[in-house]
């Protein structure tokens, strides 16, 4: 018998942690639908200039970006879209008459780039297809002399690739400022002002001139809530790359970050010098709209489109194929029993005593469905009114099931006292779920004021103080929202939980509370030994 | 591990008590035969173990409206829920009195505690015993209306405003641990560990008193009587084990605690049994369960009839 419960256990904790593997390893879906917070949506619209085609970068997905729900549609024009090893470039063909505008929308997931330590650099020799970042550009007399003078103050031309990298990028990123008016590089270099393409300029013509391979980046840095507030026009925004120790390593001299790329910067085009013809306004204008996706914590949409096409069997016990109202209800109805384990915990390994059995749940899914203020405070009320009521009712001698419906209308009451002299009426605003609790808290209440007459305070107030101790910890538990997530993406783990529960229903060892019954016991047994 | 002195001593805890004792020898079929005192106190009577008689049961609210005329004639009882627990709900009436008011006869309860109850009060209590308000999951309950069983004399010294009551822990049919509960001022004249009644663990093999507590704290003379709680000699005490050991082969209950009173006339009688019996007895003992259960499990299978499973459990519970 034991092996076989031991063994239907293992069953029930390892079968969803299987399922789990299959969906993840051989389905290929998330373990987690994605999360909407870093998630932007971004509208370019293009209006090219040129008669017949011209090109566009438009953003290309690569570790750290990711792009999703991809649409590209233009009137009167044929586009095509050409991988480039340093981004994706869109071909627009005029076809017919009339006007013709590109619009473009993707939806973008950025993770930051961070390269933590440098290793000195002496690399002489470099692949052939490195060449085109070694080349430096062609300068004016004027723009040579500045820039050899530079040289010869901030660098000693004995050190490493790496040490001079920085010593240029604290040059250019300190003593040049950000200037939108100056885009020269001599003037740049003579004023200590720049614009943030000349800086990228100047950082990217140094380092080649150290003979380390260097792009400039094109790229669009995404809003702040500020900047999205005031609905702040978009610019294309530069920054570099420098291949340091077999590396790309992301340099903003704009922003003051090197071996960081934030986790606000998209990089729409990693070399300058191959598209800069098509940024140029005589080519076309770019409009730039980006918008901070904020529907859900988690895209769920994204995840039921994962699984509808997996194709699987499983698929069809995915709760994302139900409406949305539903997945809403069902992804807290999952996490129940996760409380119901938190409660099981509470009473069984450390005996904290409660009012009946599933109250501190309900209490929870009160403070859930309300909020935990809210919540609290209307315990607190229907605590208050359930003892008011035992000694006033008392003495009209009624019988109990009416008595409690006095006390559940007196709940009722205060529930509209509140929201009519609250100004934010928050209770009854929302949801429907809450007037469940109610009920069961109402009666509970009854039992409260006969163990309040029966045990006394102290046995009681026990009570209370553990059911209210148990729901903010269930509270807590609930809160955090990957975990709600986890188990509404995959609610076979509610087997696992039935495991634990099992484990922790075979436990016939001690409660932390019988340490502190028995305490006495043992101290004057052993009182009683050494007298002996 | 902070358990360890608990193990060391046996202390039995509640998983342990449910897991290994109650879920696997008390079977649930058997429960209503504890957790309702009519259907107990019937099957007492079939297995002539004396028990407080029942004068009536109030099943339903219509009887109530003629319960004056029918407790007039009773110089005193006791009300209980039939499905209560830990003797909530339970009121003893000391003396009806009967007065008449405007030539109609109007009846008063005086409760064991002195105080005046209206009988639309009693009414009132009974109704909320039948709604449920004291039963077990709070189903609907019945009333019983019991006598009221009197003090033995013995204990004059030991209790205050109550009877005290002696709880014997039956495993298997065997007793396996006694204590006798004496009411104090502080448990109102209940004979219950929670509110304040001392517990006095009894020597299974002399019916002495061994230690006595009230909550946790060891004590050794009553608190409002003053009398030495070592002196008190319980009587008939063979016969409280055969009682109690006899409840098995009544129930079927491997696992139960027999509640008995000692009355002046016909000695001991069962007063309710328990298939939960709670954990305290080993406080009022001073010593662990763990070890006498496991005791008995080792010659559980070795028949015996309640005679001589209580010279067993006399011989080696010493």
């Amino acid at each position: 018998m034991r092996t076989k419960i031991i063994a239907f256990t293992i069953f029930l904790l390892i079968f969803p942690l299987g399922i789990l593997f299959y969906k993840v390893n051989y389905l290929n879906l998330s373990v987690l639908p994605q999360k909407v917070d870093d998630a932007w949506h971004l509208h370019l619209t293009i209006k090219p200039k040129a008669k017949e085609s011209t090109r566009f970068p438009i953003p290309k997905t690569y570790p750290g970006v990711k792009i999703t729900g991809e649409k590209i549609q233009a009137e009167n024009a044929e586009i095509v879209i050409d991988s480039h090893a340093d981004g994706n470039i869109g071909r627009w063909t005029k076809i017919g008459e009339g006007k013709s505008a590109i619009l473009y929308s993707a939806k973008i997931n950025i993770d930051p780039v961070s390269v933590k330590t440098f290793h000195k650099d002496y690399t002489q020799v470099y692949p052939k297809t490195f060449q085109k970042y070694l080349i430096v550009p062609t300068l004016t007399p004027e723009e040579l002399e500045a820039i050899e003078s530079l040289e010869g103050a901030i660098l000693e031309g004995d050190e490493d690739k790496t040490s001079a990298i920085r010593k240029i990028f604290y040059y250019v990123d300190e003593e040049i400022r950000r200037n939108f008016g100056v885009t020269k590089i001599h003037e740049s270099l003579f004023t200590g002002n720049g614009s943030p393409l000349v800086k990228a300029k100047i950082f990217n013509i140094l380092a080649r001139r150290q003979k380390v391979p260097s792009r400039i980046i094109v790229g669009i840095r995404m809003p702040t809530p500020q900047e999205e507030a005031t609905k702040q026009k978009i610019h294309f925004t530069y920054t570099n790359e420098v291949f340091l120790s077999n590396k790309w390593i992301p340099v903003d001299t704009n922003r003051s970050y090197f071996g960081i790329r934030p986790e606000n910067f998209l990089v729409l085009h990693r070399n300058y010098d191959d598209i800069s013809k098509y940024l140029s306004r005589k080519n076309a204008t770019y409009n730039i709209q980006i918008q901070r996706a904020k529907m859900n914590r988690f895209n769920k949409e994204e995840y039921r489109k994962e699984v509808a096409k997996s194709n699987s069997w499983l698929s069809n016990f995915s709760l994302y194929r139900l409406p949305l109202p539903l997945q809403q209800m069902f992804s807290t109805i999952l996490l129940i029993p996760l409380g119901a384990l938190v409660l099981a915990v509470a009473r069984n390994f450390l005996g904290i005593p409660t009012l009946g059995i599933f109250t501190p749940i309900l209490l929870t899914l009160f403070f859930k469905e309300t909020s935990f203020g809210f919540g609290l405070l209307f315990f607190g009320v229907v605590v208050a009114i359930g003892i008011v009521e035992r000694y006033v009712l008392d003495k009209f001698y009624l019988l109990a099931v009416p008595r409690l419906s006095i006390i559940l209308t007196l709940v009722i009451v205060f529930m509209i006292g509140y929201t009519l002299f609250t100004v934010d009426g928050g209770f009854f605003s929302q949801k429907h779920l809450a007037f469940f609790p109610i009920v069961i808290v109402a009666t509970n209440i009854e039992r409260l004021s006969i163990m309040l007459a029966e045990e006394g305070l102290v046995n009681t107030s026990k009570s209370l103080i553990g059911t209210i101790s148990i729901s903010i910890l269930v509270y807590l538990l609930f809160s955090i929202p990957s975990l709600e997530i986890l188990m509404f993406t995959n609610p076979e783990l509610l087997f696992s939980v039935i495991g634990i529960l099992i484990l922790i229903g075979k436990y016939k060892g001690y409660r932390v509370s019988e340490f502190l019954r028995f305490r006495d016991l043992v101290r004057q047994k052993k009182a009683l030994e050494e007298q002996k | 591990m902070i358990f360890s002195q608990l193990h060391r001593l046996g202390v039995l805890g509640i998983n342990n008590r449910v897991g290994r004792y109650i879920l696997r020898h008390n079977k649930r079929k058997f429960y209503p035969y504890v957790d309702n005192k009519v259907l107990t106190s019937e099957l007492a009577h079939k297995w002539g173990i004396s028990t407080p008689e029942n004068y009536m049961v109030i099943k339903n609210y219509g009887t109530l409206r003629t319960l004056d005329a029918r407790i007039a004639h009773l110089d005193s009882f006791v009300i209980k829920p039939a499905k209560g627990s830990q003797g909530n709900g339970i009121i003893v009436i000391t003396e009806v009195i009967k007065k008449e008011v405007n030539g109609q006869i109007e009846i008063q309860c005086r409760r064991s505690n002195g105080k005046i109850m209206e009988i639309d009060e009693v009414k009132h209590h009974i109704s909320g015993i039948l709604s449920g308000l004291y039963s077990l999951g709070g189903q609907n309950d019945e009333a019983i209306i019991q006598s009221k069983i009197e003090m033995h004399p013995v204990f004059n010294d030991y209790s205050y405003g109550g009877i005290p009551d002696i709880r014997v822990i039956v495993f298997q049919g065997y007793p396996v641990m006694s204590m006798v509960r004496l009411p104090t001022r502080s448990s109102d004249g209940r004979a219950n560990l929670h509110q304040g009644a001392i517990g006095a663990g009894i020597t299974l093999a002399t019916g002495l008193v061994n230690h006595a507590v009230i909550g946790k704290k060891l004590i050794t003379h009553h608190p409002d009587t003053g009398s030495e709680i070592k002196h008190l000699v319980l009587p008939h005490w063979r016969e409280i084990l055969d009682l109690s050991a006899k409840c098995y082969d009544m129930v079927g209950l491997g696992y139960l605690g027999a509640d008995i009173v000692i009355t002046p006339d016909k000695g001991p009688v069962m007063l309710e049994l328990n298939a939960r019996p709670g954990l305290g007895i080993q406080i009022a003992n001073l010593s662990g369960l763990v070890p006498r259960l496991e005791l008995i499990a080792a010659h559980a299978h070795e028949k015996r009839d309640f005679k001589e499973r209580v010279d067993f459990s006399m011989k080696h519970f010493i």
